[in-house]
């Protein structure tokens, strides 16, 4: 189990890398829309989400990340998601997050494909 | 004339309007759509100063929304009391000042300022913002059923999700590798499913009350702050002198932590349930692989046993002889024989090994194999027991030894070298009816190694005389009040009926025994033999 929930973002051009480590959960969910709505990453299109280290995930954390898969939707960008546990996979998938998002195997799949 | 120059602008601002009503329906806050409506008025008049307020209900207070002031003026022109649609063109320092509710009984506000040219709004414009007016209410509307669509999908979708994840919980929790996996398992489905800020598994002493363990999740929050929590709830479960308490405290939202629902104590519930499931099963499981071990490795040491135990006795030119071994259910390791050593010698082994099961069929085995092999050597009966001893000492932990008694028997004269290695006493009866005991020889093989001779003893048997060899079984076979069938028992039945057929003697004797115990299970193995000598 993870202990307080950790974060790190980097830009890669207009593509936002996050990785995320611990339970994704409110608190969680608004320091990731904190760093989308920041004036630095105004011009951020797309997102990675490498979700490695978090297992679990709330419906509180869930409606955040929708919430970013809006943001960059209507910016015509693209999301997606690395390394999801299956049952994060499992409830990405009864959520409809997929509908709008995307899984890769790797973080240079994911960057050659927002390319 | 006028009026047809009226409906010709109007026309020319169908197409704005539109736009206008696109942009507002994609907003997704209030804040959006306020911001978007403040543009759409900007762009259809020329007014600098246009001021947006807001509030949830008519009585409460104004928000001016935009642009941000410190001053407000809906303090001053702005009603206290429910608004709908005052609109009011004349006042001095104002072109217009509008309010009006919308579909969920909130209250929107407009002021605009003086135009450049001072003038008054003229009729097209009055239109207009009468248009705007009522194009914000339906795209705010619009906005509103959006919200409520989303929010009623991301609800269904989220039942689904909490119904899938607690299947998915059962399936789980039924295949945990260990306790610590199986209780963080738990304890992440159930923070998760019920949007939990954190959780906790307690698992205490049923009796004393100790804590014996606490699983946290998330890691490294505090116990007492998840126990202590002002918003929390809980389910418990006892099982095999053990309490197991599952607490979770906080249920969160978007607007901060509230009190769980009944659906949430439900869900619980269910998983400490699966938990709990899980738990018994495991025992069970390990119970009956505990018990089929058991089960295979007494019906091994049967096996064993009854490979050495002789299925029949020699026959004995003189002699009578009969012998039994009934093994207990959990297999002791007793053990009897009659070897025809050649020319009308013949050696007769009584033994009993310390312990049950497979070990101490195993070692019966090993004392029969080195048996066989010195009784082949000719040697001195108190030497061959002297290596006997050194074997067994040295094969067996400390804790393992074997009470032994051997005789070898000349037919032809009736000599009988014996030597009694810690086994019981063998019993021998006169034809006069005196009782001798054959108790020299030593401590049990196995036991010690310091070198001490065994000690034998030669006595010469008669016609009438009667050799009793016995193991503990017999003398120790207890009833349901625990008393035993003792020594003295015993040795009255010998002493009545030996002078029976031996095997008639060996039937009653077992019989006896059993009358005793009265369908008590049989705690240890009873093996006897009985050596008559007839002529």
């Amino acid at each position: 189990m993870s202990e307080e929930f950790k974060f790190q973002s980097e830009k890669a051009g207009d593509t936002l890398v996050i990785k995320t480590e611990g339970y994704i959960n409110n608190v969680a969910g608004e320091k990731i829309s904190r760093v989308f709505s920041d004036e630095s990453n105004i011009n951020v299109k797309n997102a990675v989400f490498d979700l490695e280290k978090s297992k679990v995930i709330n419906s509180i954390g869930i409606s955040y990340l929708l919430e970013v898969i809006e943001l960059l939707s209507e910016k015509g960008g693209k999301i997606i998601f690395l390394n999801l546990d299956p049952t994060i996979d499992k409830t990405f998938k009864i959520m409809g997050l997929f509908q709008f998002s995307q899984t890769a195997d790797s973080l240079d799949t994911a960057l050659k494909d927002l390319t | 004339m006028e009026q047809n120059h009226l409906v010709e602008n109007l026309s020319s601002q169908v197409q704005s309007f539109q736009e206008g009503f696109k942009k507002l329906t994609k907003a997704d806050s209030l804040e959006d759509i306020m911001k978007n409506f403040w543009r759409l008025l900007k762009a259809n008049f020329f007014i600098s100063d246009i001021y947006l307020y807001h509030r949830n209900a008519p009585n409460s207070p104004w928000e001016n929304l935009i642009p941000q002031q410190i001053v407000s003026q809906s303090d001053i022109l702005l009603p206290k009391e429910r608004a709908s649609s005052v609109v009011d063109y004349d006042n001095h320092n104002y072109s217009a000042i509008i309010t009006f509710s919308l579909t969920d009984a909130s209250e929107i506000g407009i002021i605009l300022g003086v135009k450049p040219d001072n003038t008054r709004l003229t009729d097209f414009e009055k239109i207009t913002l009468q248009m705007l007016v009522q194009i914000f209410s339906g795209a705010y509307e619009s906005f509103l059923n959006q919200k409520k669509e989303k929010t009623l999908i991301f609800g269904l979708n989220e039942k689904i999700m909490q119904l899938n994840n607690l299947i998915d919980a059962g399936i789980e929790l039924s295949r945990f590798d260990n306790y610590n996996s199986l209780f963080e398992i738990a304890l992440e489905k159930i923070t998760s499913l019920t949007n939990a800020s954190s959780g906790l598994i307690t698992l205490s002493n049923d009796e004393t009350g100790s804590v014996e363990s606490t699983i946290v999740f998330p890691a490294g929050i505090p116990p007492e702050n998840i126990i202590n929590s002002g918003f929390r709830i809980e389910s418990y479960f006892n099982f095999n002198k053990k309490n197991y308490r599952f607490i979770l405290s906080e249920k969160e939202t978007r607007k901060g932590v509230t009190n769980f629902n009944e659906l949430d104590q439900l869900l619980l519930n269910a998983v400490s349930k699966q938990t709990q499931t899980a738990i018994e099963n495991d025992y069970l499981l390990k119970q009956s692989l505990e018990k089929e071990r058991i089960e295979k490795e007494m019906a091994l040491a049967a096996a064993i046993q009854q490979r050495i135990i002789p299925e029949q006795l020699p026959k004995i030119e003189g002699y009578e002889l009969s012998g039994i071994n009934i093994p207990s259910r959990e297999v002791g390791g007793d053990y009897y024989d009659c070897i025809d050593l050649g020319n009308g010698i013949y050696a007769f082994i009584i033994a009993d090994v310390t312990g049950k099961g497979i070990s101490a069929a195993l070692l019966v085995n090993t004392l029969n194999a080195a048996l066989y092999s010195y009784l082949e050597f000719n040697l001195p009966l108190n030497d061959m027991v002297d290596k006997l001893n050194k074997l067994i000492f040295n094969a067996t932990p400390s804790d393992k030894f074997i009470t032994f008694f051997i005789a070898v028997l000349d037919a032809k004269t009736g000599n009988l070298d014996a030597v009694n290695a810690g086994h019981n006493p063998v019993l021998l009866i006169r034809n006069d009816g005196t009782l001798e005991k054959i108790e020299a020889g030593g401590l049990g093989l196995g036991m010690l190694d310091l070198g001490l001779p065994f000690k034998g003893q030669r006595l010469t048997l008669n016609a009438g005389d009667r050799l009793f060899l016995y193991t503990d079984g017999i003398p120790e076979a207890m009833n349901i009040n625990e008393e035993e069938y003792s020594d003295e028992r015993m040795i009255d039945f010998f002493r009545n009926n030996s002078n029976q057929p031996s095997l008639e003697f060996i039937t009653g004797m077992v019989n006896d025994v059993k009358s005793h115990v009265n369908g008590e299970p049989q705690s240890d193995d009873i093996t006897c033999l009985i050596l008559k000598k007839i002529n």
